[in-house]
């Protein structure tokens, strides 16, 4: 600590004296021609998007270069490429939306920072069982989802205790639990975007989703 | 003059002393302590070229902003002064001592040309020698960064004045909605220039950098089941997968000297951390209990880390060594601290508190539990803080205008700026290193 404040006065001083220096001769100050010519390629390498195409993956070696290949110290960011995940995905989504819809499931509503299965929730997953049971061959998932309060990690955390409180539900219903996967949305995709308990409490949900063949 | 800055060297030295002494964690310059006196600095302008005539205005207003947020100088309005700001040539002198008289102890000005293709930057400070420009600077590239070259010349008067590296040229990765999905982007310090970084179309969480800024680590929703920790390298957008297990893989975080990614999983049945070496590939679990732990955060040293826990009921900030060993919890006012962020200067852990109104505000609290303190207040949900690399800074998402935003705060609370504008969602911000 004691020498990086005396490294910090130093350069006080070093600056004091490069300011006494240039007294003596007549102005004209420039930085100096070597570090003139970084300061032009750090300007240009700032400004040039890498455009290569992403590769696969990151290799070891990858991992092990230093820095010493950047050296203009710039953050550089490529040019996104969608990703082939892209339509995948939203495919994947509407068959889901699809089929949930068709089974007519209910979902069930938590109270603030809480993942108890309340009395309205039972009587829904009883309804829910008695459809599961007489659909054996389905496999679904329960989400887990939080309302807007709170960090989006811990809602993380929250959605995945009330996914599984759901889960664990109805194993006790009789549905056996390897049909059931669970996952958390946290509050990264809640149902309704309004600030108020209205909203918050259709967002506290256990959503069930029947997974599409 | 020369005796007038000489006294302000001995006095800024005198400062750093008199910081030690007090038995701070570390050496800097606490900008927000009372009797610490900002440099009054004015900015003249910059004369520019036909080309580039346009940009001057927007290049000085620029280096204002820089400086103003490095709160180390006091940014003078000249005009209000009756300082004319666009017309030095030669008269620096003058203006210096019109400077003076006002208070001022330092002036920047500079000038914006064209060469080839270029724009060439020239950028001058002055602080009353005789009639000599102290330092001068030529930044030359093409026009798409004069921003970073302004920003480069910030940093360097920043530097000139305290020894410490400036933050002008720092970045912020964060999430962003984007078509109905969420996707990590990069923009400058000051929100200007965002870039998309991913386009996976679906669900992306929580970027955090590795110590060098070549990578991201963040949470991917792989499918609609699955989370995966993946690595993207910002240059060339190449991605790896580092941590695929089952359930929750989230709240990544690498170690100060980039060899473990600490992330919290639920392939345990419960939130648990884990640390893994990325050379090796070993595998450590750190926490074991049947409560919910996540969002680790390094102490600066790599000695020790704090992360959230709920094993006393609600979540709350707890402490522990790298290693997994002497855990205690750190935080025991009100009901509900979380997203712990700890501090590059070591000496204060950042996070999420709720207050006695419910409301989800960011407060401060020193490693050793002793001092606490809320720095936001008002409506909304606050989350995510992480620090600038210079301690001064906190990035942090906030909902306090109804959509989430990402805005920047001094550390005392002061100074609440918005970086984000416009879309839908914007959050998890997280501040690059230098």
């Amino acid at each position: 600590m004691y020498t990086r404040c005396v490294t910090a006065c130093l350069m006080g001083v070093v600056g004091l004296m490069l300011f006494i220096g240039p007294a003596c001769s007549k102005k004209e100050i420039q930085a100096t021609s070597g570090s003139k010519s970084s300061e032009q390629a750090m300007a240009k390498g700032g400004g040039q998007a890498a455009s290569a195409r992403p590769e696969p993956g990151i290799s070891e070696q990858d991992l092990l270069k230093s820095r010493a290949d950047n050296p203009s110290g710039e953050i550089k960011v490529a040019k996104v490429q969608p990703s082939d995940a892209t339509g995948r995905l939203a495919e994947d989504m509407r068959r889901e939306q699809a089929a949930t819809a068709a089974a007519g499931l209910k979902d069930v509503y938590f109270a603030y920072d809480s993942w108890n299965i309340t009395e309205q929730a039972r009587q829904a997953l009883s309804a829910d069982a008695e459809w599961i049971k007489a659909n054996p061959t389905i496999l679904l998932k329960i989400e887990g989802h939080c309302d807007e309060r709170g960090t989006q990690a811990y809602n993380l955390v929250l959605g995945e205790k009330r996914a599984k409180a759901v889960r664990n539900y109805l194993a006790e219903l009789g549905v056996g639990s390897s049909r059931l996967a669970v996952v958390s949305y946290g509050k990264e995709r809640p149902f309704c975007q309004e600030h108020d308990e209205s909203c918050y409490q259709q967002n506290r949900r256990g959503h069930i989703v029947v997974r599409p063949k | 003059m020369r005796v007038a800055v000489f006294i302000a060297y001995l006095a800024l030295c005198a400062a750093l002393v008199g910081i030690m002494e007090s038995g701070a964690a570390d050496v800097f310059l606490e900008a927000t302590r009372p009797d610490f006196q900002k440099i009054p600095i004015g900015v003249l302008g910059f004369q520019g070229k036909t080309a580039v005539d346009s940009s001057a205005g927007q290049v000085a207003d620029v280096l204002k902003a820089d400086l103003r947020r490095s709160q180390i100088f006091s940014v003078a309005d000249l005009p209000k002064l009756g300082i004319k700001v666009n017309d030095v040539d030669g008269g620096e002198k003058a203006l210096f001592k019109q400077a003076t008289e006002n208070g001022i102890s330092v002036l920047v000005w500079g000038k914006l040309g064209v060469k080839d293709a270029d724009v060439v930057l020239d950028g001058f400070v002055y602080d009353g020698g005789e009639d000599e420009v102290v330092a001068g600077k030529r930044y030359v590239g093409p026009s798409s960064v004069v921003r970073l070259m302004v920003h480069r010349l910030a940093d360097e008067i920043v530097f000139r004045y305290t020894g410490e590296p400036g933050i002008a040229r720092t970045k912020i990765a964060y999430v962003s909605e984007q078509a109905g999905a969420r996707e990590l982007y990069v923009m400058d310090y000051d929100g200007h220039g965002p870039r998309q970084v991913t386009a996976d179309g679906f669900l992306n969480l929580m970027p955090r950098w590795s110590p060098d800024r070549r990578f991201l680590v963040f949470t991917v929703y792989r499918s609609r089941l699955t989370q995966d920790i993946d690595l993207i390298e910002l240059a060339t957008g190449k991605r790896m997968t580092l941590v695929s297990l089952g359930g929750l893989n989230i709240t990544p975080a690498f170690s100060p000297d980039g060899n473990d990614l600490v992330f919290a999983t639920s392939q345990d049945g419960n939130s648990e951390l884990y640390k893994l070496d990325t050379r090796t590939k070993v595998l450590q679990r750190l926490t074991n209990n049947s409560a919910g732990d996540l969002s680790p955060s390094w102490s600066p040293t790599g000695r020790e880390m704090a992360f959230t826990s709920d094993r006393g009921g609600g979540p709350q900030i707890y402490l522990m060594g790298a290693d997994g060993s002497n855990v205690r919890r750190l935080t025991f006012e009100g009901d509900y601290n979380a997203a712990p962020a700890w501090s590059p200067r070591g000496t204060w852990i950042a996070h999420v508190c709720r207050t006695q109104k419910r409301e989800y505000k960011l407060c401060l609290i020193s490693p050793d539990g002793q001092q606490n303190r809320q720095i936001t207040t008002g409506p909304g949900v606050d989350d995510s803080p992480s620090w600038s690399p210079d301690g001064r800074h906190l990035v942090f998402s906030s909902t306090l205008e109804g959509k989430s935003h990402i805005y920047m705060i001094n550390w005392d609370g002061t100074e609440l700026e918005r970086l984000t504008s416009g879309g839908i969602h914007h959050s998890s911000p997280s501040w690059s290193p230098l």
